[in-house]
């Protein structure tokens, strides 16, 4: 156990690729945790994908000695955090378990929206905010305006921000004299029962859940029995350790100190992050503050192109269940497109990250339908359904209203698109709160807006309609009432369940007439004529056709050609493999996902 | 490969089809390549080399002439490219080359392809001496601008010029046409249907122009500075040929061939019908018996079910100068061949017969087709209608991938 006054807790905050993960290998090759040979980019970052993006998705903790200028030894621990939106829980739960953060901007891109929401979030939780402006070394860099960014637009102190850079290691040594410092020691009660935080956990197919720890009160021991408060779960901590990245046991974790706990446990259900652990006898009366379930937001419909790798795809999600709670599924089954699960996640990168790991991790070929919302469809009878699919919502005529969640959005850009900005909120029944200049150079728009309207594309077009200057961030507010309706897709006359979303009355008409126009485009000419229509009940609004296809053969085939005809037969057969039959009609996949591209 | 000594002789007799009586002989030379071309040819071979081609190719032809086939007397001969007029008086010494090497039916057809420019009266009356009875002449269109575009090296005038001196040397003239370049009317496309025939061919190839991966044409079409063929203008142009030859008394015996009574390409139908053929030069494809592969050691006699091989030789005018001379080596299997026959044989007019069907085990399949009208069954045969001509690859994906 070391002496709380020499340890120091925090975490690295900034707007994604603002150069976190860089620093955090610094930090690491500085302090000598990591042989310089061993040093590899992003070394927190365990997962492929998190490399391959630049994103960090797992919440990761690094324990760090470092010999400070006042010559005592200091123990810091390190709680890397995700950057994005999707994980907004978890970082507020890693930062719960630190007393400081480094807050890092980007000199040349200055404040953005997951800098603001990230800084409000360390405010709320009362920590010690270092601000480190990054990458000084970039020809674009302005430290200046950024500095005065951080001090208009988040009213945090900036004279003494550190000025750095991740690639070539500037500036990193004052940053962790800041830490130590200007961050407050941790303070608990050794005597007190135990109480520590679980802020993240994962899955080791040999040893079962193992949890990251915070200890606030008391003390961890290898052999303790102890207590999971929000599940009642009692289990007995099979080791306790460290990580310096590679788990290290340790006897005891003290008062402020962070590591890893194998609970023994094979059901990860069991250990929530934002749990308090406790004593299975004598523990805590209360756990710690903050604790929620979390919840997904966004839903789609997970379908094998091959319906034989339907088992596959239970065991693929079973498995990455086991590293992340916050996945939930259902079986669910389309008339279109068979046997499939409906998946909720946290938001559009959590789904595109599973998705991609099913794919890549489990060599499934998965087809997915267009995102949706849980909505809350109150009946008549005064029932209500949660709706997690389109195909679920009851008939109009049942129907006495339905909710949507809601959420506040922030938008940062530079002044001149504005205006921009707030057409498409427009589009987007997005309803503007108020509006904040940080700088001469940003503005800090607040909207209420729906989710689903958010999930359709919304953060692609605000880029591609601000030249990739707008941040958003957002966070949210709660159900509200909207007039609904569900507009169905008949491909040649019949519906195609697997097509039918549900949308605003007052712009299901035009979000009818270009996805049908889409739809046209996407789906290729076949031996017949085949019309698509959109619908709302029995009342179609729109309709589009596809026209036969009049010719498709290779008009040379000689001798040369037979052999290239054969392969070119085959390769087309494959190609068909990849579409979906919806009765007669072949669809290619992208249909499904084009609702989604609908730019009105 | 090429190694004939000590052989057994194969219990063969010449009647046998499983012996190859049709060559092709690939002449991978251009003087310039065109925008829409995607088949091998070297455009940078000197007229210095061409005796070295001519020799090397022989070469070639010799190493599957095992005595059984030196004795089946040829009955086609087909001179592709390339250009092969571009090798001038060296093609008549090729021809000669081959005809000391193996015997020729007394029928037998042979046919040069040639580009109209490189086609002088003097080198066709040299062709007809040599014993070629068909010249195929890459017409391509009778609208000058569309030819500049298509980077071909001729004009109209002279396209009809080719095709007359191959008349007045005694051959029978074809023309090679292209239907749906962007930017030629109905009008003058008729024109060219019409002009190839007064100018006497009895012969006419209608190809829709077709935008091959890596071509000039491709990259055009990608940068928007050429136009894409249209589908529409390509169903029509196909259609108009075949009304307008029809009138002029020529049969369609295949999607894309047409023919005055009597001047079908004997060598081309082979290759529909599933006859063996030799095929010797750079890039050539070739397909054989089993036991002829067999006996040339092109494929192992390790007791696997193949029935029907197929090669081809690697991109260079020299093959055999390479580590490896070919490229290509299918062993198929009796249904595969079986398979291979019927959608090849669904592209010709007269079809195939039941047994065919029966054999390649389509014949549910054929049922299907004529369900959705692209297929028909009258006398024991099945037959392509018109639309399935147009949606050939339908008809043929399902032939060839029954069951699988």
């Amino acid at each position: 156990m070391t002496d709380p006054t020499l340890i120091r807790n925090f975490s690295i905050i900034a707007h994604i690729d603002h150069g976190k993960s860089t620093l955090a290998d610094r930090v690491l090759q500085l302090t000598h945790t990591v042989a310089d040979r061993d040093m590899q980019d992003q070394l927190l970052d365990s997962m492929d994908i998190e490399r391959e993006r630049g994103i960090t998705i797992k919440a990761q903790a690094v324990r760090v000695m470092y010999d400070a200028d006042d010559g005592q030894t200091y123990q810091l621990n390190l709680i890397d955090t995700p950057g994005h939106v999707d994980f907004t829980y978890e970082v507020s739960r890693s930062l719960a378990a630190c007393e400081g953060v480094l807050l890092v901007v980007d000199a040349a891109q200055g404040v953005e929206a997951q800098t603001v929401a990230n800084a409000l979030m360390a405010m709320n939780a009362n920590l010690e905010i270092i601000p480190l402006i990054n990458k000084i070394d970039l020809p674009a860099a302005d430290p200046e305006r950024v500095r005065h960014e951080i001090e208009e637009g988040l009213a945090i102190p900036a004279d003494e921000a550190v000025l750095a850079s991740g690639k070539t290691g500037e500036g990193v040594k004052e940053a962790l004299e800041a830490l130590v410092r200007l961050v407050p020691h941790p303070v608990g009660d050794p005597e007190a029962p135990l109480k520590a935080l679980i802020f993240d956990s994962y899955f080791d197919t040999y040893r079962g859940v193992v949890a990251l720890v915070r200890v606030v009160d008391g003390a961890i021991q290898t052999g303790m029995k102890v207590r999971l408060m929000a599940t009642s779960t009692v289990t007995d901590v099979e080791e306790v350790g460290v990580r310096r990245p590679a788990n290290i046991p340790v006897e005891t974790l003290g008062v402020g100190e962070v590591g890893y706990i194998i609970t023994g446990l094979k059901d990860p259900s069991l250990v929530k992050v934002g749990d308090t652990v406790t004593l299975a006898k004598h523990g805590a009366e209360t756990p710690l503050p903050g604790y929620r379930d979390v919840k997904p937001m966004v839903y789609t419909g997970l379908y094998p192109i091959d319906g034989d790798q339907y088992p596959d795809l239970r065991d693929a999600l079973e498995r990455l269940t086991l590293n992340d709670p916050a996945l939930v599924w259902d079986p669910e089954s389309s008339h279109a497109l068979g046997f499939g699960f409906r998946v909720g996640f946290l938001g559009l990168l959590h789904m595109e990250v599973i998705k991609e790991r099913l794919e890549r991790e489990f060599g499934l070929d998965l087809l997915a339908t267009a995102p949706s919302v849980e909505y809350h469809a109150f009946l008549a009878n005064g029932e209500t359904l949660v709706v997690h699919s389109p195909q679920d919502m009851p008939d109009p005529g049942a129907l006495e209203r339905i909710e949507e969640p809601y959420l506040k959005a922030t938008i940062l850009v530079p002044p001149e698109y504005v205006g921009a900005v707030m057409e498409l909120a427009d589009q987007r029944r997005a309803s503007f709160k108020d509006m904040q200049y940080l700088s001469a150079t940003t503005v800090d728009l607040h909207y209420e807006m729906p989710l689903s309207e958010l999930i359709m594309d919304f953060f692609d077009q605000l880029k591609s309609r601000t030249r990739g200057y707008a941040s958003l961030d957002y966070e949210y507010i709660g159900y509200r009432e909207s007039h609904l309706v569900k507009l169905d897709i008949l491909l040649a006359g019949k519906p195609v369940d697997a097509l039918s979303f549900i949308v605003h009355k007052d712009k299901a008409y035009a979000r009818g007439r270009v996805l049908t126009e889409k739809l046209r485009e996407i789906i290729p000419r076949q031996m017949f004529e085949v019309p698509i229509q959109a619908a709302i009940g029995s009342k179609v609004i729109s309709r589009e056709t596809v026209r036969a296809k009049r010719k498709d053969v290779l008009a040379k085939c000689y001798g040369g050609d037979i052999s290239r005809k054969r392969k070119l037969l085959e390769k087309q057969k494959e190609g068909k493999k990849r579409m979906k039959s919806v009765g007669s009609v072949e669809v290619p996949q992208e249909a499904f996902m084009a609702i989604l591209k609908v730019d009105e | 490969m090429g190694e004939t000594s000590g052989r057994i002789a194969m219990p063969w007799d010449d009647s046998r089809p499983s012996l190859p009586r049709h060559l092709y002989i690939h002449v991978p030379v251009c003087r310039s390549k065109c925008a829409y071309c995607g088949f091998y040819s070297c455009s940078d071979l000197g007229s210095g080399d061409h005796p070295r081609l001519v020799r090397h190719t022989l070469g070639l032809l010799r190493g599957w002439l095992i005595p059984e086939v030196r004795r089946a007397p040829l009955q086609t001969l087909y001179l592709g490219g390339g250009t092969p007029t571009v090798l001038g008086d060296e093609l008549v010494t090729l021809i000669k080359g081959v005809q000391a090497m193996v015997p020729f039916a007394d029928d037998a057809e042979v046919t040069v392809e040639a580009n109209p420019e490189s086609l002088t009266p003097g080198l066709a009356e040299s062709l007809a001496d040599a014993g070629v009875t068909r010249v195929s002449a890459g017409v391509q269109s009778l609208d000058d601008d569309a030819l500049r575009r298509l980077g071909r090296r001729h004009d109209s005038a002279s396209a009809l010029a080719a095709l007359r001196c191959v008349a007045e040397a005694g051959m029978q003239p074809s023309a090679d046409l292209m239907c749906g370049i962007p930017g030629v009317s109905a009008d003058t496309w008729e024109r060219s249907l019409e002009g190839v025939v007064e100018a006497g061919a009895v012969h006419v190839s209608v190809y829709p122009l077709t935008v091959e991966q890596g071509t000039p044409l491709a990259a055009r079409i990608a940068a928007g500075t050429a136009d894409a063929p249209d589908e529409d203008a390509l169903v029509d142009g196909m259609d108009a040929a075949a009304r307008s030859l029809g009138t002029l008394g020529f049969e369609r015996y295949e999607v894309a061939n047409y023919a005055m009574p009597g001047h079908r390409s004997r060598h081309n139908t082979a290759y529909w019908t599933g006859r063996p053929y030799i095929g010797v030069g750079g890039g050539a494809h070739g397909m054989l018996d089993v036991a002829h592969a067999r006996a040339c050691t092109l494929a192992p006699d390790d007791g696997r079910d193949v029935a029907r091989v197929r090669y081809s030789y690697v991109s260079d005018p020299f093959p055999g100068d390479q580590p490896s001379p070919l490229a290509s080596l299918e062993l198929l299997t009796a249904l595969d061949a079986a398979r291979e026959d019927a959608m090849l044989g669904m592209r010709m007019t007269d079809g195939i017969d039941d047994g065919a069907a029966e054999r390649a085990g389509v014949t549910d399949v054929m049922r299907s087709l004529a369900d959705d009208g692209l297929v028909s069954h009258d006398d024991g045969r099945w037959r392509p209608t018109a639309r399935g001509w147009l949606l050939g690859n339908e008809v043929f994906g399902r032939i060839w991938n029954a069951g699988r």
